[in-house]
């Protein structure tokens, strides 16, 4: 079933759809009022609308999503949730609230910024409450048992992706890199009641890989264009692990069930792996990589860059230097969405792979 | 601290420092000289402010290992700063001098050259290119001990300081202050006064010295007295011919955000304030025949400032307000010394910047009113996405609203690389048919 048919599915069963601008929010207390966000990072659409109100220095995940809206295509939608991520979406944001008259509920989250100190564990706990106040005046309250309902949900659809994660870190998942972000990208609609058994078939039957071929770990927002991935399997590279915004950075390294579900989201929020959009000190950032190079023996890290994403690009110097540092070779890939690979890409892409393979060998 | 550097550095700044002033100004004690085809006499004061600025960056080599030293954001509220004794610099000012001086694109190539992306903000990337290199038009600047930032400007302020406290291994304090949307709320509010008390314990292990309450009351008095002047320059040319350019404001507004805090900065604003009175009642206007009055949108094309004041001013067209110089300015009257935190968490937090696009477009519409403006020039400026993603918008809106002509310039404010003068020009060139028209 494809996106669209499936959250047409899911309104038909009386569930509120709420389009999700990148990056990190709190899904759960959007389950807990029976919504489903649907993530808005890559549509498959050509920009053209959107450039008579964005530059040409915008990246194209925020081109893209206003593209959406001016497109018609979230019409389906019932409302816009718009996480306080970079100065784009912010102020993408607010040409869609203040200027377009989407005439749908906008909500907009801010989620405290890094290096956190105590009143930062408390501003985001009030943060949820807050949204939470919003949303119960279109959607009416919200009830709490169906939130901690929510929250342990939350938790188990994480633990099930670090298990997975950690089966294709250990080189223990048969599934092509195409396969598996394919898979893990339906959480950005899929409603967990699916999602969780869908990933639970995928992790039971693709157990048992080679792990074979040299392994490499995604920095960046989104694996997309996604014929890297194809290209990295024609080539029989191994992605090990990443690091990317809408997939492993997402996942909190741990959780633990507080009493409170609300203290429970914000447990989940500080447990997330370091994060740009989050201004997580750098440090925090190279010693998680680096970690990650360790555990999985990866060969190299291929940073696979948005054009004009500022808050990744800033890292990507010092972080390169690190990785190279541990030993492992680095690609830097500056894409557009949507876009295909260029010849030159996949020229450079395969040299990369050539290169981490002699290491390999050697 | 080191005793001896606290001794070079007392020395410099009681008896080297107004010896090299005396040298530098020695050459320009007859004022500012004659003026400019097109141009009303220029500001006397413009010596004064050399001075002042040349003192600051010269007294800034003495100031590593004499007092603690703080790189600061623009945005970022230094009141809580001063009674420490910081050392201040401010890093995108010292990068605007930069692209005054046509040095953006060799910074920024130093930048580039370690991995840094040509399409990252210039300031961040002259700054970069500075640390890497030690290059710079100012001699040196002081090593700091600590970085302090507010994302009230952009969360590009962010990304650059976590780089530089992660090569210098050194504390990066934020003052995080959440965007409105809408309107602010008391927790947004509760939370910013929180962490400005939860930044006390550490600005007094990086300086070495006890939070002096008195002093912190005294200091954001002259912070907001000096603020409140600079918007009462600004508010001259609010007058028919306008006695300053707001290019000459893009200069004057150097101690507004570099010395916001110190008495200096508030008793030039006096002198300039009393001058550009003068002016008003002599009837002297800062350019000889002003015929139609524009407002500026964004931060300078520092590269260009003079060619745009010349190439406006020799058609009778002058500059008399800007979103950018006024950010210093607007919010001023929310700052109370008798609660210093709580005010301060909404004078930093209410500034254009961190305010929704109708925000800004109602600020503007407002400006536009009271300035008599007749026509706006908004600078897409490629570093600047808070400030540049939406004029698209607003120029549309503020034709619709006021029907007041506009033009887009599509630059950078120090990066000239990305700036096409063939292109502006021919922009340019049918704004001011427009505005004849």
């Amino acid at each position: 079933m494809s996106r669209r048919e499936y959250l047409k599915n899911q309104k038909q069963k009386g569930r509120r759809l709420i389009g999700v601008f990148p990056a990190h929010y709190p899904r759960e207390i959007l389950w807990a009022f029976n919504s489903l966000p649907a993530e808005i990072w890559d549509p498959p659409l050509d920009i053209e609308g959107a450039n008579a109100h964005l530059q040409p220095y915008i990246c194209s995940v925020v081109k893209l999503g206003l593209e959406l809206i001016l497109q018609g295509k979230g019409d389906m939608l019932d409302g816009f949730l718009f996480p306080h991520t970079c100065d784009s979406i912010q102020n993408m944001a607010s040409i869609v609230y203040d200027y377009l008259g989407v005439g749908k509920p906008c909500y907009f989250f801010y989620h405290p910024k890094a290096p956190y100190r105590p009143s930062s564990r408390r501003y985001y706990l009030e943060q949820l409450k807050s949204l939470v106040s919003r949303l119960e005046r279109d959607l009416g309250p919200m009830d709490e048992n169906e939130l901690r309902r929510r929250v342990e949900q939350g938790h188990h659809l994480a633990s099930i992706l670090r298990e997975i994660y950690d089966a294709r870190r250990r080189g223990g998942l048969s599934a092509s890199n195409a396969d598996f972000y394919r898979m893990i990208r339906q959480g950005e609609y899929l409603h967990p009641d699916d999602f969780i058994p869908l990933l639970e078939d995928f992790l039971k039957a693709s157990r048992g890989g080679d792990g074979k071929g040299p392994g490499v770990i995604l920095s960046g927002v989104l694996p997309n264009p996604p014929e890297i991935l194809n290209l990295l399997d024609e080539l029989g590279v191994r992605v090990v692990d990443d690091d990317l915004l809408c997939c492993g950075r997402r996942i909190p390294m741990h959780t633990t069930m507080a009493q409170d579900p609300f203290e429970a989201l914000v447990d989940s929020y500080f447990a997330m792996p370091p994060c740009t959009t989050k201004d997580s000190p750098l440090k925090g950032r190279v010693d998680y990589l680096l970690e990650k190079i360790a555990a999985s023996k990866a060969k190299g890290v291929i940073f696979y860059l948005v054009k004009f994403c500022e808050p990744e690009w800033f890292d990507v110097p010092c972080m390169a230097e690190a990785v190279k540092e541990a030993g492992a070779a680095v690609l830097t890939v500056d894409v557009d969405l949507n876009q295909g690979l260029s010849g030159q890409l996949t020229t450079r892409i395969e040299a990369f792979v050539e290169m981490i393979g002699r290491q390999q060998e050697a | 601290m080191s005793l001896v550097k606290r001794a070079r550095y007392h020395f410099m700044k009681d008896i080297g420092a107004p010896a090299v002033m005396r040298l530098s100004g020695a050459g320009r004690k007859k004022g500012p000289g004659r003026p400019k085809p097109g141009f009303g006499p220029g500001l006397n004061c413009a010596v004064r402010l050399k001075e002042i600025m040349t003192r600051h960056y010269f007294l800034s080599r003495y100031a590593e290992g004499a007092k603690p030293v703080a790189w600061v954001t623009s945005g970022a509220p230094v009141e809580i700063l001063r009674p420490f004794g910081f050392y201040t610099i401010y890093p995108e000012n010292h990068g605007a001098l930069c692209g005054a001086q046509r040095l953006g694109p060799e910074l920024c190539a130093e930048a580039e050259a370690h991995g840094y992306h040509q399409d990252l903000c210039s300031y961040a990337r002259i700054d970069l290119g500075h640390f890497l290199s030690g290059k710079t038009p100012v001699g040196r600047l002081p090593r700091p001990d600590l970085l302090f930032a507010s994302n009230n400007i952009c969360q590009t302020v962010v990304y650059w300081y976590r780089v530089l406290a992660h090569q210098l291994k050194i504390p990066l304090l934020l003052f995080d202050t959440p965007y409105n949307f809408e309107d602010i709320t008391e927790n947004d509010v509760a939370y910013m006064v929180r962490q400005l008390e939860e930044m006390i314990p550490v600005l007094e292990e990086v300086s070495g010295r006890r939070f002096d309450s008195r002093k912190f009351q005294e200091m954001t008095g002259i912070s907001r007295d000096s603020s409140f002047a600079w918007g009462e320059v600004l508010a001259t040319m609010k007058t028919r011919p306008a006695p300053m350019t707001i290019f000459d404001a893009f200069i004057h507004l150097a101690p507004i955000v570099s010395l916001r805090g110190l008495p200096v900065a508030l008793e030039y604003y006096h002198i300039l304030l009393r001058e550009l009175r003068e002016r008003i009642e002599q009837g002297i206007g800062a350019i000889e025949n002003e015929r139609k009055r524009l407002m500026w949108d964004n931060i300078a094309i520092w590269y260009k400032v003079r060619d745009f004041s010349n190439l406006f001013a020799e058609r009778g067209m002058n500059f008399v307000t800007a979103t950018y110089t006024n950010a210093w300015a607007e919010t001023i009257s929310l700052m109370d010394a008798d609660r210093p935190f709580e005010s301060m968490a909404r004078t930093y937090s209410l500034v254009v910047l961190n305010n929704s696009l109708d925000h800004r477009l109602q600020l503007m519409e407002r400006l536009i009113k009271e300035y008599h403006v007749d026509g706006l020039v908004i600078h897409s400026a490629k570093s600047c996405k808070p400030y540049s993603v939406g004029q698209y918008d607003i120029k549309r809106l503020l034709m619709d609203r006021l029907g007041i002509p506009s033009v887009i310039v599509d630059a950078d404010i120090t990066d000239f690389r990305a700036y096409s003068e063939e292109q502006t020009r021919t922009r340019l060139e049918a704004f001011f048919e427009t505005l004849e028209g």
